[in-house]
């Protein structure tokens, strides 16, 4: 059986060469809750956006088995779903039905599918009743919560998420927490926030300068403290010793 | 940051909110090209014309210090224009109403015509978009054969105004936070195009990762969307209404001024 995201020694630098991944290598598996952590700068967003076939390195990447390049960009965005930054650039359209809406329309679904569809993702995130609301009507959070629907009403084995909870107060991160917990993709998190991180990933990887740095259970990597703060990052409250 | 939309009241309900907004859009470009068509004289029966326009803002439950504030944020240019008729036309015109006669300028006149016209043709134009959400509209102008890269534009303009306008008012704030004298016209000048040239730089990234969630969820740029439109017996009740309203002015009101 072949795994959800695999990537062989893939490279990838920026227009002005400078490097932004390494020779990174990372199997992640179907169903597994998988986090990038590092600081910032250190190419978690890029390598996100790698696995979509946005940004074009050498080396390999394969999606549920299927290579990423040119050719195959329309099946592998079929299969992951990609929710970048900042909510406000996923949340493009003038209502928040018509944005969870926009990507089963492209799937070309029969219409009846595309409205059951939305609505489905949208009582997920907890949004139905804010449906027609501008998104510019909406509080971060829900912002937050609506751009995670739009990437549910795909229905993709693979949801990746860049930072999900940069300025969320903590209600708000549990909330999206809590969603993204229940969900039964491979779910893929880019963050700095090591509480979230620490609640949210079976599987963690440190990247740090475009480099694998280390992977394995989110304990052992996170309640490293001298592993964590050689990287920029801290252990979180759940791994700390107590004092 | 909250803005003042100018589409604020189109989330009320009412009968007239219901209505389709292909119906209120051809109304009202129909009503306005009749108002826009009026000669010059027509001043007084204007305010006949401006019945229709209150009538739906009063059944659409719209402040109407709302309206005139809106007609007065917008007003500069024409009163402009407007003021500077009578500097132009000075012929003298005998003016009647009722029983009182006197006489002035055509170029008051003409004046008096263009600020009549833009009240009663910007309380059309404010019963529009307070009685219909933006997204209704454009698919209304969509199913009446308005090409759909073009409303599609329109809704990304409607879509990222506000974000725009964030971000600028974030940056204003940040300069005023670190600026507390004035530091000449050179220097604020200077200030004022570094911010210009950021926000149209952030501007250019906002485009990119926009692009880059568009693709990500199929799009191959051609737009697709959900119809929810339908025209019931109140849309073809308020179009009989307004012809006949329409109809009624065009025979029955005459220029009472000479």
């Amino acid at each position: 059986m072949t795994s959800a995201i695999e990537i062989k020694d893939y490279s990838y630098a920026y227009a002005d060469g400078t490097a932004a991944l390494k020779d990174i290598s990372l199997i992640i598996e179907h169903g597994q809750k998988v986090v990038l952590i590092g600081p910032n700068g250190a190419g978690k967003s890029t390598l996100l956006l790698a696995m979509a076939g946005f940004v074009k390195g050498t080396g390999k990447i394969f999606v549920d088995g299927i290579e990423v390049n040119k050719k195959n960009n329309k099946k592998i965005r079929g299969l992951i779903g990609c929710c970048v930054e900042n909510p406000e650039d996923q949340l493009f359209m003038p209502t928040i039905y018509e944005d969870v809406a926009f990507g089963p329309l492209n799937l070309r679904l029969e219409k009846d599918e595309v409205k059951a569809r939305t609505r489905q993702a949208l009582e997920t995130v907890g949004l139905w009743s804010l449906a027609d609301k501008p998104p510019h009507h909406l509080s971060a959070g829900q912002k937050r919560a609506a751009a995670i629907a739009t990437i549910l009403s795909m229905k993709p084995g693979i949801i990746t998420l860049d930072e999900p909870t940069s300025s969320l107060d903590p209600t708000c991160r549990n909330k999206i927490l809590r969603i993204i917990r229940e969900l039964p993709q491979t779910i893929i998190v880019a963050t700095c926030d090591m509480n979230f991180a620490a609640e949210f990933a079976e599987h963690a990887v440190l990247i740090d300068n475009g480099q694998k740095t280390a992977e394995g259970e989110p304990q052992k990597i996170m309640a490293e403290e001298q592993l964590m703060t050689s990287h920029g990052l801290e252990v979180p409250w759940k791994y700390r010793k107590s004092i | 940051m909250h803005h003042a939309h100018i589409d604020k009241f189109a989330y009320q309900d009412s009968p007239v909110h219901r209505l389709d907004a292909r119906v209120k859009f051809i109304v009202m470009v129909i009503f306005m090209a009749f108002v826009i068509s009026l000669p010059p004289n027509s001043v007084v029966i204007l305010s006949l014309y401006a019945i229709g326009p209150f009538a739906v803002l009063v059944s659409g439950r719209i402040p109407l210090r709302f309206v005139f504030k809106q007609i007065i944020i917008v007003s500069p240019f024409i009163l402009v224009l407007a003021l500077s008729c009578p500097f132009y036309d000075r012929t003298p015109v005998s003016v009647s109403f009722g029983p009182l006669s006197w006489q002035i300028t055509a170029g008051w006149l003409r004046c008096c015509n263009i600020l009549a016209k833009f009240t009663v043709t910007m309380m059309c134009i404010i019963a529009l978009v307070s009685t219909t959400r933006f997204t209704n509209l454009l698919e209304g102008l969509g199913k009446l054969g308005i090409p759909k890269i073009l409303t599609a534009q329109l809704g990304l303009l409607y879509r990222y105004i506000f974000v725009v306008i964030d971000k600028a008012q974030h940056m204003l704030l940040s300069r005023r936070a670190r600026s507390s004298n004035y530091l000449g016209f050179r220097n604020e000048l200077k200030t004022a195009s570094a911010m210009i040239g950021s926000l149209f730089i952030r501007s250019i990234d906002t485009a990119e990762n926009i692009s880059i969630a568009m693709q990500g969820r199929g799009f191959n740029q051609k737009w697709r969307s959900l119809s929810q439109m339908h025209t019931g017996w109140a849309d073809y009740l308020f179009i009989v209404l307004s012809a006949i309203y329409i109809l009624a002015l065009e025979l029955f009101a005459k220029p009472v001024l000479t």
